[in-house]
């Protein structure tokens, strides 16, 4: 077999897998072309990513909670909310940040728990237990800020997070130009990356599975690492890795073990399945639902945390249709809402997919309402796409 | 319990008896399995087979009656239970996650993993799927790849694997709730295949079926049940054409081999 066919064979195979990467880099490609690179300068690059970062966490729990066929409508208010909590915290009741973070994850659990509570003890549908979610945490956002209006952070490390960047290696004198301390994350990236790529090759090949010619992956191995350090490279030309850039990592690296390795994540996507037979195999589904929302709620304070940093503030109107966003995100990353199927990494991309767009069209000063028109096309024709590849396989 | 017993039989249901509100489902049914025996359990719908069943995998509590397994008593909770003692039942709709591989789903609520961390341990998929190649082959199921997702198989396939995944944790006693249903004809014959399979490495079987032609082709012996009581208990013998007739003459009440049981009672 030729090396073309090859190519061709493999993305035939695989084009559902590697479709959203496909038009993630056509998008990017685009808009650094229709602006003339100011697309892809670091200071946009870093402004894209922290402008990803709250939805990306939120679409991160969405994911899981579509799989196991729900539905969240209540994150966006209760990160706003959760947002506001931290301000008052250590504003008005002066608690540091140390105590205020772990704390405000925590209500987030119990959020969720509360959601769950209704879902798998009480039997009613998510949709109308977390609408109800969301007019009741938008009412608490109003109640507690109704007194300051929007309240101003003033605490430096909180606001960091989403405004900061990573520290650089102390005395690292070569280079000056860059920071060594990205270029090493990007450098341990890539050996990440390769490593886990062969061996998964290797244990393919000890089980007689498919595997693709020596060629297409070494070519595979090599677009996969000229990514990493490409991005690395960029942004350690600038001011580095950007905080909220490395908690959507951690969350993302977290996530993505926990659903492809490990066996809660194997159980939550055999409930998605079937939840019948989950449930005679000896898995509660009510245990896994509660896990699910718990989660959700603890990345909804996540992502209210890494809103406020942003804004240096929280304000009355924090975290209006970010849930929309988050849903948005995660069907262009491949979810499917019959649930059972759907990707950590894919809803991140989803993510990627819809803020560059977004961010692409403002660079290019395109008028609000035809990008709100683009962002549905894209939307709709993700899902389609994702429906018809599914069908001519199946 | 004597000893004759512990050897004879694998699985013993002593006078059973069930209530679903004022009706009674089954009223005091008796059924023995013997060690490396395929019986086949028929009846009209309603007759009481399945709730005997579900009682047997422990998805039902029986009002009266025991349990015994290889002689000993037991008594089920839940279906992890029974599934504890050895009992496995294959349901009538897979019970499969499509979403899933095949390895996936034949470890499914019984990943064994690397690292163990509670519900964040690491899963060992080399070993998982190497037993499943293992359990395939030695069923001579035609599966191209255990990493197959069950969404993609045939019906035949898919009850194939819900059958596998019975087997493969050293089952005692194997239930099957209508194998046959719902499937094509060249399925039929490779779940019959692999059921006589089984059989010939040993396994003991309850089939349920309404297919009498599979009942025919497969057991050893055949329970006819009746309106919650058993009416026939005896050997699958003589042509298929007999064994039908003998049979439906069982399942509408034209015979009734246990009548001086209820007249005693």
């Amino acid at each position: 077999m030729s090396f073309a066919d090859d190519v061709r064979k493999l993305l035939r195979e695989n084009i559902r897998d590697y479709g959203m990467f496909i038009a993630l880099f056509l998008i990017i490609l685009f808009f650094t072309l229709a602006t003339d690179g100011l697309f892809i300068s670091p200071r946009n690059l870093v402004n894209l990513v922290n402008q990803t970062g709250y939805i990306a966490v939120l679409a991160v729990g969405m994911t899981l909670v579509i799989v196991i066929r729900h539905i969240d409508l209540s994150v966006g208010f209760l990160a706003g909310f959760l947002g506001a909590v931290a301000a008052i915290a250590m504003e008005q009741y002066g608690l540091p940040v140390i105590v205020v973070i772990p704390l405000v994850l925590f209500l987030g659990i119990l959020a969720g728990r509360l959601t769950s509570f209704m879902v798998a003890d009480l039997g009613i549908p998510a949709f109308v237990a977390t609408l109800a979610g969301w007019l009741g945490y938008r009412g608490a956002l109003q109640l507690v800020t109704r007194s300051t209006g929007t309240i101003i952070i003033t605490n430096q490390a909180f606001n960091d997070i989403g405004n900061g960047f990573i520290p650089e290696i102390p005395y690292a004198s070569i280079m000056p130009e860059f920071q060594k301390s990205t270029l090493i994350i990007g450098l341990i990236g890539i050996v990440i990356f390769v490593s886990s790529q062969i061996n998964n090759r290797a244990r393919l090949k000890r089980q007689n599975g498919e595997i693709s010619s020596t060629g297409m992956f070494i070519l595979k191995l090599l677009a996969g690492s000229i990514l990493i350090g490409g991005i690395a490279w960029i942004l350690a030309g600038d001011r580095g890795l950007s905080w909220t850039a490395v908690v959507v990592l951690i969350v993302a690296i977290f996530y993505h073990f926990m659903t492809t390795r490990t066996v809660l994540g194997r159980h939550i996507y055999a409930v998605g399945g079937n939840p019948e037979a989950a449930e005679l195999s000896g898995i509660s589904v009510k245990r896994i639902t509660h896990v699910v929302f718990g989660s959700m709620g603890m990345l909804a304070a996540l992502a209210g945390i890494l809103f406020a940093s942003r804004l240096q503030s929280a304000t009355t109107t924090a975290g209006t249709l970010f849930e929309l966003d988050a849903i948005a995100a995660a069907f262009v990353g491949g979810v499917s809402a019959a649930g059972g199927v759907g990707t950590v990494i894919g809803s991140l991309v989803g993510a990627l997919v819809m803020a560059s767009l977004t961010n692409g069209m403002n660079l290019m000063g395109i008028d609000i309402s035809y990008q709100f028109i683009v962002r549905a096309i894209v939307l709709a024709g993700a899902v389609i796409f994702d429906v018809t590849t599914r069908r001519s396989i199946t | 319990m004597n000893q004759t017993s512990n050897n004879e039989f694998v699985v013993e249901m002593c006078s059973i008896k069930k209530s679903f509100g004022a009706v009674q489902a089954l009223r005091g049914v008796d059924v023995e399995l013997r060690h490396n025996e395929v019986l086949g359990l028929v009846g009209d719908n309603a007759a009481g087979k399945s709730t005997l069943m579900k009682v047997l995998s422990g998805a039902y509590i029986p009002d009266e009656g025991d349990i015994l397994i290889e002689g000993k008593k037991v008594s089920f909770a839940n279906p992890m239970d029974a599934r504890r003692q050895g009992i496995e039942m294959v349901y009538q709709d897979y019970a499969l996650a499509n979403n899933l591989d095949v390895a996936g789903n034949v470890f499914m609520g019984r990943e064994v993993v690397r690292i163990k961390l509670g519900p964040l341990g690491v899963l060992d998929y080399p070993y998982m799927e190497e037993e499943t190649q293992n359990l395939i082959q030695r069923l001579n199921i035609k599966i191209a790849s255990v990493r197959q997702k069950v969404e993609r198989l045939s019906g035949g396939q898919r009850q194939a694997v819900a059958i596998a995944r019975a087997t493969a944790f050293d089952a005692k006693v194997i239930i099957m709730d209508e194998p046959t249903a719902a499937l094509s004809v060249a399925a039929i014959d490779q779940v019959l295949e692999l059921v006589q399979e089984l059989k010939a490495q040993g396994s003991s079987i309850i089939i349920i079926s309404h297919r009498l032609e599979d009942i025919y082709r497969v057991s050893d012996r055949m329970i006819v049940l009746r309106q919650g009581r058993k009416v026939s208990d005896t050997p699958v013998e003589g042509d298929i054409h007999e064994f039908r007739e003998r049979v439906v003459a069982y399942m509408i009440g034209a015979r009734d081999d246990f009548a001086e049981e209820l007249v005693a009672e």
